[in-house]
C-alpha cells in the first residue's frame, strides 16, 4: 500500500491483497521524517524488530520488509532500476523507472508498490513464497509513519 | 527417504540447528592477475604489465554485479572476494562454516595453449592462496590450481603442493577440449591418487579458449544459455569416467561435480544403468553398472541448488541422487548465485542434514568429525 499524504496512489496496489494487510492491527511508528526520504531515495529503518525499507516513488512511499522471501538477503540493500520490457530480440524498453528493486544476491526483480515478483505476481508458487512482505504506509505531519 | 520426517521439527530442534557447524565446498578468495602478479616469474609479470593477463573467457555476461553478491563488495571500495574479515563476518562466522574449502578464481588460465604461462599462473594462484588466506583462517582449505591442458606439467604442480595438508582438492574448469576420462589426464590421476586428492570439475570457461564448444549444437548467445548447457558437458565428463574405465585404473579416485546443479543427474543416472544393459560388451572393462560407480567415486555439491515445483519431486529426485551418499553442502560466496546456508535447500531429515552439511565432505577432505552440537 502507498501513501500520499492519507491518500492511496496506485490502483494497481488494490488488485494485491498484502500478506499483512495494511491497517490490520494500524499500529503506527515513526519511520522517517519526509525530508529524510526525498523522491527515488530509500531509508532502512528498524521498526518493532523488523528492518523495513521506505520508499519515495515520485512522491509516494512505500514500505517493504527487508528480507527476500527467495533465501532471505536485504533485499532493500539492492539496486532500485526499471522493469526491462521487449518486443523482440535486441529490443530493451526500461518501463516504471525506479520502481523496480533487484535483490543484491540472486537479482530477483520486485515491484516496489506491490512487493510482487516481476515474473510471477502470484503470492506464492508451489514450492516458494514470492511476495515481500508489504507495509501501509502513511504521512502524518512531517513524518513518514509505519503500520504494523 | 528420510525426508517426510523433516515437515515438523522440534523448536529446540530447529535452535540446535542454526549452531549447527557446516563444511562449505565451494567459496571463492579473490586469485585474479592483480593478486598473483607478484608470484609470477619476471618474464611473465612484465608480459602481463604490457599486455595484459591473455586469459581466454568473458565471452559472455555475468549475473549480479561484476558476477557477485551486491553486498559482497568491502566498504572501502576493495573487489568482492578480497576481504578475509568480510567473509568472516559475513559468512564464515555468521553461518559456523566448520571448514571453508576455497575455490579461487582465474580458471581462464585453463583455457589457454600457452602450457609454460599456464603452469607458472597456476603455481602464483596456489602460492597466493597459501600466503594469503589457508595462513591466515585455520578453517580455509585450499585447491590446486593445475595447468591441466597439459596434464604432465599438471602433475608436477599436484607434487609440488599437493601433499601439503591445507590443500584439500585439485581443481578444473568444466570447459575442456577432452572428456575428463580419457587416458591422455591420466598423469593427473596418478598424482591425484599419489596424494590422495580428490579432483573437482568447476563449472566455467565451456567453449572459451581451447575448449570445445559449450553444447553440442554449437555456440551459444547468452549467458543464461551457458549455463542451461553446463549439466550437458558435466554430464560428458560423468560418462567418460565411467565408460573410459578411469575408475576401474584408478580405483581410489574420487570426483567432485561443482555448480551445474545437481537433480539432472537423476536421469542420467537411470540411462547410464539402462544403456548398459545392452552396451556393457562393448566396454566390457566397466565391471559394475555405472550408478554404483557413481556412489563410490563421486561427490556433488549442492549449489545452485535445482528448486522443482513441489517438495515431493524435489526428495524424489534427491533420493535418486543417492544425496545421503553423494551431495555435499556449498555456497559459492561471494558469487551472485549465492546459495544461503540456512536458506537455500528446504528443511532436510537431520540424518541427511548432518551428511549434506558436513559429514560427507569431512570424509572426502579428511577434515575432522563434526564436533557434538552444544546443547539446545
Amino acid at each position: 500500500m502507498s501513501a500520499t499524504g492519507q491518500q492511496r496512489s496506485d490502483p494497481r496496489t488494490a488488485s494485491v491483497e498484502p500478506r499483512r494487510p495494511a491497517g490490520s492491527s494500524d499500529k503506527r511508528f515513526r519511520a522517517a521524517r519526509v525530508s529524510e526520504i526525498p523522491p527515488g531515495a530509500r531509508k532502512i529503518v528498524e521498526v518493532e524488530g523488523r528492518s523495513i525499507g521506505v520508499y519515495n516513488i515520485q512522491g509516494a512511499f512505500h514500505a517493504l520488509r527487508n528480507v527476500c522471501p527467495h533465501q532471505g538477503a536485504e533485499l532493500c540493500k539492492g539496486l532500485v532500476t526499471a522493469a526491462v520490457v521487449s518486443s523482440g530480440p535486441d529490443d530493451f524498453r526500461f518501463e516504471r523507472e525506479g520502481e523496480i528493486v533487484r535483490c543484491p544476491w540472486h537479482q530477483w526483480e520486485f515491484d516496489i508498490k506491490t512487493g510482487c515478483m516481476v515474473v510471477d505476481g502470484k503470492v506464492r508458487t508451489k514450492s516458494y513464497e514470492v511476495t515481500v512482505e508489504k507495509f501501509g504506509v502513511s504521512v502524518e505531519e512531517d513524518y513518514v509513519m509505519i503500520h504494523l | 527417504m528420510q525426508t517426510s520426517q523433516a515437515e515438523t521439527p522440534a523448536p529446540a530442534d530447529k535452535k540446535s540447528k542454526a549452531k549447527r557447524p557446516i563444511i562449505d565446498c565451494d567459496i571463492h578468495q579473490i586469485s585474479g592477475m592483480e593478486e598473483i602478479k607478484p608470484y609470477l616469474p619476471r618474464h611473465y609479470r612484465e608480459l602481463v604489465e604490457a599486455y595484459g593477463p591473455a586469459y581466454p573467457g568473458g565471452m559472455h555476461f555475468n549475473g549480479g554485479v561484476g558476477g557477485r553478491m551486491a553486498d559482497a563488495y568491502p566498504e572501502d571500495g576493495g573487489r568482492a572476494g578480497s576481504d578475509l574479515a568480510l567473509m568472516q563476518r559475513q559468512h564464515l562466522d555468521r553461518y559456523n562454516v566448520a571448514y571453508g574449502i576455497l575455490t579461487g578464481e582465474g580458471y581462464g588460465i585453463q583455457a589457454t595453449i600457452n602450457y609454460d604461462y599456464a603452469a607458472a599462473t597456476c603455481s602464483a594462484i596456489n602460492d597466493y592462496t597459501i600466503e594469503h588466506w589457508l595462513s591466515r583462517d585455520s578453517r580455509l582449505r585450499g585447491s590446486v590450481m593445475i595447468p591441466k591442458q597439459e596434464p604432465r606439467l599438471a602433475a608436477k604442480e599436484i607434487d609440488r603442493v599437493g601433499g601439503r595438508a591445507d590443500m584439500v582438492q585439485v581443481i578444473v574448469c568444466n570447459g575442456a577440449t577432452l572428456p575428463y576420462g580419457n587416458r591422455y589426464y591420466d598423469p593427473i590421476y596418478e598424482a591425484c591418487v599419489r596424494h590422495n586428492l580428490p579432483f573437482t570439475i568447476h563449472v566455467g570457461l565451456e567453449g572459451e579458449g581451447i575448449n570445445s564448444p559449450p553444447t553440442g549444437a554449437g555456440y551459444v548467445t547468452n549467458y543464461i544459455e551457458t549455463r542451461c548447457a553446463r549439466p550437458s558437458t558435466m554430464a560428458a565428463h560423468l560418462a567418460s569416467f565411467i565408460f573410459e574405465g578411469t575408475f576401474e585404473r584408478f580405483p581410489t579416485l574420487r570426483v567432485v561435480l561443482q555448480e551445474a546443479g545437481v537433480l539432472w543427474l537423476a536421469p542420467l543416472l537411470w540411462k547410464m544403468d539402462q544403456e548398459w544393459k545392452g552396451l556393457r560388451v562393448q566396454t566390457p572393462w566397466v565391471r559394475k553398472r555405472p550408478s554404483e560407480y557413481f556412489r563410490e567415486h563421486v561427490r556433488v555439491t549442492t549449489q545452485p541448488i535445482d528448486e522443482p515445483p513441489s517438495r515431493a519431486l524435489f526428495d524424489a529426485l534427491l533420493d535418486s541422487v543417492h544425496a545421503d551418499e553423494t551431495l555435499m553442502y556449498c555456497s559459492d560466496y561471494p558469487h551472485w548465485d549465492y546459495d544461503s546456508p540456512k536458506q537455500a535447500l528446504p528443511k532436510l531429515a537431520d540424518a541427511l542434514a548432518d551428511r549434506v552439511y558436513y559429514d560427507t565432505a569431512a570424509e572426502l577432505y579428511g577434515l575432522p568429525p563434526r564436533e557434538k552440537e552444544a546443547e539446545g
